[in-house]
């Protein structure tokens, strides 16, 4: 419906000012090279058994099976909410509750909640319920011991067709198609969990993967032996197990997030995605992760060769140091849509289904306040987290070098360095517009 | 300037909000509409006015304000169509000349109106929200012009 709004929105941020570019570019470089070279020479992050543990009986409660499976059946009302809310609420996106609920309030809400709080939809993943009560129907799971093999890129998968929903789909704005996206994506899952098993749902539910993903940098951490535990964020960061796919997990945010940035771009409106339509759109969200994702691999392939390491374990060893720079791109580029485009949902709660007269939180004649975030603040959000994220992401990337390496040189870093700067670079160069 | 303070501590209560969504059940209160009357001109027509049987009276453009034209012919777009810069709080007036009928959207300041082919509609208001926003043909989907308010 309309060319510039991911999913569902009003409006897109306006390009940063060329200073805060630049600004934001000089420290992404200065930073980098004085993680490299001045910082410190041996490991110096926790490992995987550090964190202060939580209380015992804290973790029970947390880990026991009457309070998730009670937030489950609470997120599994939600959901089924929202798809009533989109089959019998009305036809028009600007007043129809699902939507926005959908690709602001959830998708973009998971960022910040699973940034505070862990993996937090690993916990209430309604699915997860649902696939409890389906269970006795086929309780043999054939396909549980192929699982750990596929690792993450069953969600990858998922994920991309989420992407592809929400930045390529001409209708991705209408609530039929939210209904059916939700329908279609909970069966799809529930009969891969009936041959996967319940442990399918962290390898292939893609919200669950993305916000267990977006937890790596939450204080929150789970010791080896399962014990829950506060810690160093970066400690936790580097404690990711290392699985398949999870290098194609990260790209497939950075990507995405990256051709959001790109049709944006009046050079993408007016160039090679003038037509507006799902081929130029698909074509452009493909290249856009297959663009980041051969840049990684690349950087991290040379550092491991100047290294004298074997080169095919690289992409993998470094995946989780390129959480922090996916998560920066990710808040530049949802954070004014969920403060402000976001205010629709809490309006549009008042009445759900548009019945004459309904305004049960007497929200419903509000309209959004689109200057409740000023453009300053969003340009300063947006550089600020493209920034952090880069640091983070390089710092980890050296810790990562040392512990692989104790006498790890700097120079042998530098590629994945470089292609970590290309990726700011081409983060701040999106949000100016070119 | 009375507008400063509030805006500010909207501002600053804002990241709290994403903290707090859950429970939240407010939202901003504000019609943008009301900011976008915040007109500098005298004898503007006030605020967010459309226009929709679009007069023929030769609207006098405003000293300070910008005037957008575009028309549509057989779903092609021309004249200021593209990214249209525009300052801050300038009166815009908008005029669009169609073959078809349909309806004008200017998305985020929520204005529309109607249009009778041949007949150009107006849209006049005072941009004061920044960001950037589309104008669009409602029905047709035709993406008319981009507003860029900064």
């Amino acid at each position: 419906m309309t060319v510039l709004a991911h999913g569902v929105g009003s409006r897109t941020d306006l390009p940063i000012p060329i200073g805060f570019a630049l600004y934001g570019a000089g420290a992404a470089i200065l930073a980098s090279f004085a993680v490299l070279l001045l910082f410190w020479r041996t490991p110096h992050l926790g490992g995987a058994d550090s964190g202060r543990p939580l209380p015992a009986a804290f973790q029970r409660l947390l880990d026991g099976s009457a309070v998730r499976r009670g937030l489950q059946a609470g997120a599994l009302l939600v959901a089924a909410f929202v798809v009533a809310a989109a089959l019998a609420g009305p036809d028009d996106t600007s007043r129809n509750l699902a939507p926005w609920v959908l690709y602001v309030t959830f998708w973009v809400g998971l960022v910040p909640v699973s940034l505070l709080l862990g993996p937090v939809w690993r916990v209430v993943n309604p699915l997860r319920l649902l696939h409890r009560l389906l269970r006795p129907l086929s309780p043999d799971a054939p396909g549980a011991a192929r699982l750990p093999s596929l690792g993450l890129w069953p969600a990858a998968g998922a994920l991309t067709v989420f992407v592809w929903l929400e930045l390529v789909y001409p209708d991705r704005s209408e609530p039929v198609t939210v209904a059916v996206f939700l329908l279609g994506y909970a069966v799809v899952q529930l009969a891969l969990a009936q041959w996967f098993g319940e442990d399918w749902f962290a390898s292939g539910d893609g919200f669950e993967a993305y916000s267990t993903l977006i937890a790596r940098l939450s204080p929150w951490g789970r010791r080896s032996d399962g014990r829950l535990v506060l810690r160093n964020p970066l400690a936790n960061a580097l404690a990711t197990p290392s699985q398949p796919g999870l290098a194609a997990l990260v790209m497939v945010l950075l990507g995405s997030t990256a051709f959001d940035g790109l049709t944006r771009t009046v050079w993408w409106q007016t160039g090679p995605g003038a037509a507006n339509d799902w081929f130029s759109g698909t074509v452009g969200l493909l290249l856009s992760i297959a663009l980041v994702a051969g840049l990684y691999v690349l950087g991290t392939r040379l550092s491991g060769r100047l290294a004298g390491q074997d080169v095919r374990i690289q992409p993998a060893r470094y995946a989780a140091t390129v959480i922090p720079i996916a998560l920066g791109y990710t808040v530049a580029h949802y954070f004014s849509l969920l403060m402000l485009d976001g205010q629709t949902t809490w309006i549009l709660l008042s009445n759900p289904f548009g019945a004459d007269g309904v305004d049960l939180f007497g929200t419903y004649g509000n309209r959004v306040d689109l200057t409740a975030v000023s453009a300053d603040l969003t340009a300063l959000v947006q550089v600020g987290a493209i920034i952090t994220g880069h640091v983070v992401g390089v710092v980890l990337a050296h810790e990562r070098a040392l512990r692989s390496a104790r006498r790890a040189r700097a120079s042998d870093q530098l590629p994945l360095v470089l292609v970590m700067v290309v990726f700011t670079l081409g983060g701040l160069g999106l949000l100016f517009g070119f | 300037m009375i507008r400063r303070p509030a805006r500010l501590s909207r501002a600053l209560a804002a990241p709290a909000l994403a903290l707090l969504l859950p429970l939240a059940a407010c939202a901003g209160t504000d019609a943008s509409g009301e900011a976008a009357g915040t007109t500098s001109g005298s004898s503007a027509p006030s605020g967010a006015s459309a226009t929709p049987d679009a007069p023929q009276e030769s609207a006098p453009p405003e000293e300070a304000g910008q005037r957008i034209e575009v028309s549509v012919a057989g779903g092609q777009v021309s004249g200021d169509t593209g990214r249209v810069p525009v300052t801050a709080g300038t009166q815009v007036t908008l005029v669009i000349t169609g073959d078809a009928a349909d309806e004008v959207h200017v998305h985020g300041y929520d204005l529309t109106a109607d249009l009778v082919p041949g007949t150009p509609a107006e849209l006049s208001f005072a941009a004061t929200i920044p960001g950037v926003f589309e104008v669009e043909l409602h029905e047709a989907g035709t993406a008319l012009l981009t507003l860029q308010v900064n």
